[in-house]
């Protein structure tokens, strides 16, 4: 076999450089942010459906407050809080009150079942555990006798427990009246708490979500946090200004919202929106006109296909119109891609269209005022690419995970390579290994797992963090992921198989959620699929495709047809062997509590080859049948 | 879709869309009512059951889809058609006409049909069904209670001999009790004269004892459908339709689970 290494990949870009950052821990950044804005608005969220608005120095007396309340309760540095809670204001109170007292945060998904909420909990020997309302206090309950090490539990929204008489169990507002007495009477510990960090010490831990066995809990330090930080205004806002509105609503357990949506955001003093729960996302994103929308694909699939919808409905004239104005919109993005300037003709077309039509648009979904537009945690379709680029929106695409905390590669403003993940963070080393795999060294790379050595040696070799992607570099110095490397199908006839490009290739399907490549030992290569619900349902209904609920759907055979045909157009871009024989779909409409999925909504391949074994026997049988 | 026998489908619906003005009520329902069973279908308030009835009749006309009735489009016909074809419609809320008396009001629904020996019979055997109508037939019918203006609408969609009946909602405002009377004559209806009956309704307990098989519809499209025993054991129609839910550690929830309809 022959080598695929590469030598060591550093940014080209000029102007990315790693900035020297007056912080070194992340309570620092905030308390230094409250001293400078002071009354500037830090965060809003909704009250009964009318925003509240918090300031910077607020903000500080919450924190201090909540911070000082679990002293009271018995808090010392380095011990663990979690939080069990949707993206909300409390969160960010309760990650900041904790580590300003030295302590570790951790996040468990509110979409947790109860037992998943022990495991993290127990694994990260969490001391206090904050939770967002009855809905998840009743899973702590559940659990309660084997979590002794709990000591308080926090809910932020007391609604209908007022009744409750527990010991063990308190409101946030009881929690900061024990801080403000605390504060009374040790006036001086915040600073001293601020002070007892060191850049090594713990900030944060984040739970992977496993595809095999139980999370692993990734030890971020603050020095890694910084150090990420650090790379960020240079690279990722290169030229934009400081400030503007930002819309939080993925799930902050997660690196990417953590760090965008929270510390980001303190580091450059925006303004933080929480959604008012995860279905209203993009009525708020309509109301707050962000500067700065980061998202994962399929929320940038979701605003596409509701334009499409809209103007499906619309009149003929709007749809002219529309149609008209993308083509003036595509034709400059194009030219750009091209790296040429249009001509005094197509820009003064091209103006009106934006103000004619594509402005419009732009409000309706909420992105007019946006600035920086940003992808990840998945790969995203070209041609969305495209289309938001036709509406003068350039969406850039960023590679990062839990273990690099969330820092890696991204596609710079203006010089994007379609399929690229674009070049390395100011900071950030990459090579690509002798097997294909991208290793990374940086201040970034995370500590290790907690409780797991062996799973730690495993993954930081040298120095290097193993990062499970494989993929390549061009003379650029631009990236491409082709797989992840423990996914490699390694077919009967020997023949080795990277399944997640050829389900990206399917993904990029309006029709398909997500599919899994199985063929591991088999003969040929078969594969299930999830439908995308809305976009099938439409298409359905307007060909009269007759079916009541999501199983008559997916049993339509037009719907079967249709997937077929979308599996032949990918099929056509493979040589034979990596072809799609057969496929099945799958016809149980799936959510996020569901443990197929994955937090981010992807499917767990490990867990569908189990959980659907006898569909995919199925499939083999059938042809061999046939 | 459902099994069974196509031969057997009395009323079928394919794709059919509704709306009022730029509101779209429902949106590419299909269903199939079976020869001589009690379809449901349930749904929260302004989930578009009646809508669907309403197109059904006749009342309504769809924006698109097709209704089939005995094998025969009867998309948009005149209501008054559809009532000769054999599908009779007791809207919600009665409707009956307050200032005739109870017998004229069960003539009104035998308008369509000109056997005056049948028409008399057949108000002998509604009679039958609701006594308390035999006595107060001389009565002006908006001197009736609720419960027998019910009694009264059902009988009036009867004389026109309907093979299949579009029940609206019988136990609107009506006591536990009552409700309990009047489906039960529902399912003699059923059993004793044939008649198919697609009834829409939404005390979903009522319903689904009653009903063969059911169909949920939420925000105008239907999420859900199999036999009504099925339907009884499925985990979101217990909490969402039927009140049945754990209580939990504390004994109490107030939080509401996600629906899943699965």
């Amino acid at each position: 076999m022959t080598s695929l290494a590469s030598p060591i990949i550093t940014s080209r870009r000029p102007g990315w450089v790693v900035e020297q950052l007056p912080f070194d821990t992340v309570p620092k950044l905030f308390w230094q942010r409250v001293q400078e804005l002071g009354s500037a608005t830090m965060m809003r969220q909704k009250d009964l459906g009318i925003w509240k608005a918090y300031s910077w120095a607020e903000v500080g007396d919450i924190v201090g407050e909540i911070g000082a309340g679990l002293v009271s309760l018995g808090f010392e540095p380095g011990q663990v809080v979690s939080v069990l809670a949707n993206t909300c204001r409390e969160w960010v109170w309760a990650d900041l009150a904790a580590q300003s007292m030295g302590g570790v945060c951790n996040g468990i998904y509110p979409t947790d079942s109860a037992s998943q909420c022990e495991y993290l909990c127990a694994d990260s020997g969490s001391v206090f555990l904050f939770v967002e309302d009855d809905e998840q206090l009743d899973k702590y309950l559940e659990v309660r006798e084997r979590l002794p090490q709990v000591r308080k539990v926090i809910v932020f929204d007391m609604e209908g427990l007022h009744k409750l008489d527990d010991p063990q169990v308190i409101g946030l507002d009881a929690l900061r009246e024990l801080g403000r007495a605390q504060l009374k009477a040790t006036p001086g510990l915040l600073q001293q708490r601020l002070a007892s960090r060191r850049p090594q010490d713990l900030a944060v831990l984040v739970y992977t979500s496993g595809t095999t066995g139980k999370p692993k809990g990734a030890m971020i330090t603050h020095g890694n946090i910084c150090a990420a930080l650090a790379a960020t205004n240079n690279a990722l806002f290169e030229n934009l200004p400081m400030g503007g509105e930002r819309v939080a609503f993925l799930p902050l357990c997660h690196i990417a919202e953590r760090m965008i949506g929270e510390y980001v955001s303190i580091l450059r003093k925006s303004t933080i929106n929480f959604v008012e729960n995860p279905e209203t996302v993009f009525e708020n994103l309509r109301e707050v006109q962000p500067a700065v929308f980061f998202a994962v694909p399929r929320v940038w699939e979701k605003v596409f296909s509701t334009v499409a919808i809209t103007i499906k409905e619309a009149g003929r004239f709007q749809q002219l119109a529309y149609a008209w104005a993308l083509g003036e919109g595509a034709r400059i993005g194009q030219l750009a891609e091209a790296g040429r300037r249009p001509g005094p003709l197509q820009q003064l077309r091209y103006w009106l269209a934006r103000t004619l039509v594509i402005n419009n648009v732009r409000r309706m979904v909420g992105l007019d005022k946006v600035q920086l537009a940003l992808t990840g945690a998945a790969p995203i379709s070209p041609e969305l690419i495209r289309w938001y680029l036709a509406l003068g929106i350039p969406l850039r695409e960023g590679w990062g995970m839990t273990e690099t905390t969330g820092g890696g590669t991204v596609t710079p403003i203006g010089a994007g390579k379609p399929g690229s993940i674009g070049q390395p963070g100011p900071g950030v080393e990459l090579r690509i290994s002798e097997q294909g795999e991208i290793l990374m060294r940086g201040p970034n790379v995370f500590a290790g797992y907690l409780n797991l050595p062996e799973k730690t040696a495993e993954t930081i070799v040298d120095g290097w963090l193993h990062t499970g992607d494989v993929g390549r570099v061009d003379e650029d110095g631009y990236f491409y992921i082709t797989d992840r490397m423990k996914d490699i199908i390694i077919t009967a006839g020997g023949k080795n198989i990277t399944p997640s490009e050829w389900e990206n290739q399917l993904k990029f399907s309006p029709y398909v959620t997500d599919a899994v490549v199985i063929g591991d030992k088999r003969a040929y290569l078969s594969c299930l699929v999830m439908i995308d619900e809305d976009n099938v349902a439409q298409w359905a209904q307007d060909r009269d495709v007759q079916f009541s609920d999501f199983r008559s759907l997916c049993r339509a055979p037009e719907v079967a047809k249709l997937i077929g045909e979308e599996i032949e157009k990918v099929n056509k871009a493979f040589a034979r062997v990596e072809q799609i024989k057969q496929f099945r779909l799958i016809e149980q409409r799936l959510t996020a509590e569901d443990e197929e999925l994955t937090p981010t909504m992807k499917l767990k391949r490990s867990l569908i080859n189990q959980k659907y074994a006898a569909l995919i026997e199925d499939m083999y049988s059938a042809k061999a049948a046939a | 879709m459902s099994a069974g026998n196509d031969k057997d489908v009395l009323l079928a619906l394919a794709n059919v869309e509704s709306s009022y003005g730029p509101i779209k009520a429902i949106r590419g329902v299909s269903l199939k009512v079976r020869q001589g069973e009690i379809a449901t279908v349930l749904g929260s308030n302004g989930a578009g059951k009646s809508t669907i009835l309403k197109t059904i009749s006749g009342v309504l006309d769809p924006t698109r889809g097709t209704v089939m009735f005995k094998g025969e489009a009867i998309t948009a016909l005149d209501p008054a058609e559809i009532v000769k074809r054999g599908l009779a419609h007791v809207p919600e809320g009665r409707e009956v006409f307050p200032l005739l008396s109870v017998k004229d009001n069960l003539l009104m629904g035998a308008y369509t049909r000109s056997d005056r020996d049948g028409v008399a019979r057949d108000i002998e055997q509604v009679f039958g069904y609701f006594p308390i109508l035999r006595e107060r037939q001389a009565q002006d019918a908006g001197l009736l209670s609720g419960g027998q203006q019910q009694m009264l609408a059902i009988s009036r969609a009867l004389m026109a001999q309907p093979e299949l009946i579009l029940l609206d909602e019988p136990s609107l405002g009506l006591s536990p009790k009552l409700t309990k009377e009047i489906f039960e004559i529902v399912v003699r209806i059923n059993r004793e004269r044939g008649t198919t009956i697609l009834l829409v309704e939404q005390n979903a307990n009522m319903a689904l004892n009653a009903a063969d098989y059911g169909y949920v519809l939420e925000n105008g499209r239907i999420v859900m459908e199999d036999a009504c025993e099925v339907l009884r054991e499925k985990e979101d129609i217990r909490e969402f339709y039927l009140g049945m839910k754990e209580t939990g550690v504390r004994g109490e929830r107030r939080w509401k689970k996600k629906k899943t309809w699965r």
